[in-house]
């Protein structure tokens, strides 16, 4: 393994994409697991409130303790519901199991989960969302300025991501801006038929200087800040593993959003057989074509945490 | 984004001004792939005389950029405008050819001035210029550097300056230009800006 990188900050990493069954679960254990043997101290959190199971991916039985208890208030402090698992550093957050209505958590109840994820202690907290594009989801995903979305090379899968995109960059844009009239006008920009004419970001924040100058400057943070990442999973063909340049351009082109291409995962039969007996693909085959793929993502994040803390400790 | 018909070839294509043939090849099948009407990375996106618009705006770029005379008329005619947002590039784009291999040159390095030792800062580099007697249109028809980009890195307009990987480049042109040491303007230069200016 390499040496542990020096790190004291914290980053999240909100694993979604919309449709069901592309892989979020399984990324977000496996990279929690490469990322955690690279020496960081790693909190998997099971966002998936609506059909929590990451604790299956990583071969733990459905916890005693989990989010519930958080919610239900049975607990006080979120570090009180973690778990530790057989992979050092690595430590997990169980999704709620029995909570019927906890896929609609009050937004008090959100707001103050939202905020105890944010202060857990640890190097990366990947936080692994359900499918769908509900409010929720949308809120924890956007937890992140770097979110990751997994996505299959498949036309319902990327149809879905693209929505899942928008609906969440439009909400961190509205999040942002205070007034009645600016938050309406992001809802008019989100029909891309609007009558404004505004088909962009760009456009949008030289419709919001007509409504005022500050929320379009909150605007324009907003757009910089908003840096979404993909992974393309169960690629099979040379052609696959480009559709998630078109991808990046499509994004460029219709959203005006830099997605990153943070890189790929191959199909490979082994994925399944792990899922099967219950173990992570890379403690039961790190050397699986797949394997290798995810841990080739855990070093890029890695390197980006580097990156950043070395640029903000140089800038501060 | 700008919309498709406010972009330059560049952009269209995604790719730096500084191109080779090679790399506009590469772009222009990645882009003619990523918008042919059976991708599936745009269908559930763009109508289908959105697509016929792109589609003709990609092979309209190609068509320019792989064409040496055409493009460097484009160059001259768009790239010196002012609003010089060009795309991201992993790649620091070259300083526009510098002047001092060509035999056209005009050996500005040879002018025995003192051009001191820096700090390089936009007020300096003027000063320098203005020693050697060397009208600042002159730097910009050497370098093809926008005459109005050069004047706002004198007078150090920051927020009107481009983006800093372009500045960059601008900056190593202009030093070039004038003999000085590029790295050596470049590093002053950014330096008295301070760290709000936009990477």
């Amino acid at each position: 393994m390499g040496q542990a990188p020096k790190m004291n900050q914290k980053m999240i990493w909100t694993i979604g994409g919309g449709k069901g069954g592309s892989g979020k679960s399984f990324v977000t254990a496996n990279l929690g697991i490469c990322l955690a043997q690279l020496g960081v101290r790693v909190i998997l959190v099971d966002a998936d409130l609506g059909g929590a199971n990451l604790h299956t991916f990583l071969g733990i039985s459905p916890p005693d303790l989990s989010l519930s208890d958080f919610i239900q208030k049975r607990v006080f402090h979120l570090q009180e519901v973690l778990l530790s698992t057989s992979v050092p550093n690595l430590q997990l957050l169980s999704g709620a199991q029995d909570l019927l209505n906890a896929a609609d958590a009050k937004s008090l109840q959100k707001r103050k989960l939202l905020r105890s994820i944010q202060h857990l202690d640890a190097d990366f907290i990947l936080v692994d969302l359900g499918a769908g594009n509900a409010l929720n989801v949308l809120d924890f995903f956007l937890l992140s300025d770097g979110g990751v979305l997994v996505v299959t090379p498949e036309p319902t899968s990327i149809e879905n991501a693209y929505r899942f995109l928008k609906s969440a960059f439009y909400r961190r844009l509205k999040g942002a801006v205070s007034t009645p009239s600016a938050k309406a006008l992001i809802d008019g920009a989100m029909d891309r038929k609007n009558e404004m004419g505004i088909q962009n970001p760009s456009d949008l924040i030289e419709a919001m200087k007509r409504v005022s100058e500050e929320e379009a400057r909150k605007v324009g943070e907003e757009v910089e800040g908003f840096l979404p990442n993909l992974v393309l999973n169960q690629v099979r063909t040379k052609k696959d593993i480009e559709v998630g340049f078109s991808i990046r351009s499509a994004c460029k082109r219709y959203f005006g959003i830099h997605l990153h291409y943070l890189g790929y995962i191959v199909y490979d039969q082994d994925v399944g057989n792990s899922i099967r007996k219950r173990r992570p693909l890379v403690l039961e085959n790190p050397r699986s074509k797949a394997a290798q793929c995810v841990a080739e993502i855990a070093s890029k994040l890695a390197n980006k945490h580097q990156a950043a803390f070395r640029l903000q400790g140089e800038s501060g | 984004m700008k919309r498709i018909e406010e972009q330059t070839y560049y952009e269209i294509l995604e790719i730096s001004p500084d191109a080779t043939h090679r790399e506009i090849q590469q772009a222009y099948e990645h882009a003619k792939e990523t918008f042919h009407k059976d991708s599936v990375a745009v269908y559930s996106l763009f109508s289908e005389k959105e697509m016929q618009d792109i589609q003709a705006a990609i092979e309209g770029a190609y068509r320019v950029l792989m064409d040496e005379t055409s493009r460097k008329d484009y160059d001259q005619s768009h790239l010196s405008a002012l609003n010089l947002k060009w795309p991201k590039s992993e790649k620091l784009p070259e300083a526009p050819e510098s002047p001092m291999g060509k035999k056209t040159y005009l050996p500005f390095s040879e002018i025995s001035i003192d051009v001191g030792e820096g700090p390089y800062r936009g007020k300096m580099l003027k000063q320098i210029r203005e020693k050697m007697g060397i009208e600042l249109k002159t730097i910009s028809s050497e370098t093809k550097i926008n005459l109005k980009v050069l004047e706002r890195i004198e007078e150090e307009s920051v927020e009107r300056l481009p983006v800093q990987v372009y500045l960059k480049g601008f900056l190593k042109g202009y030093a070039q230009c004038l003999g000085l040491d590029p790295k050596k303007v470049i590093e002053d230069y950014l330096s008295s800006m301070g760290p709000t200016k936009k990477k």
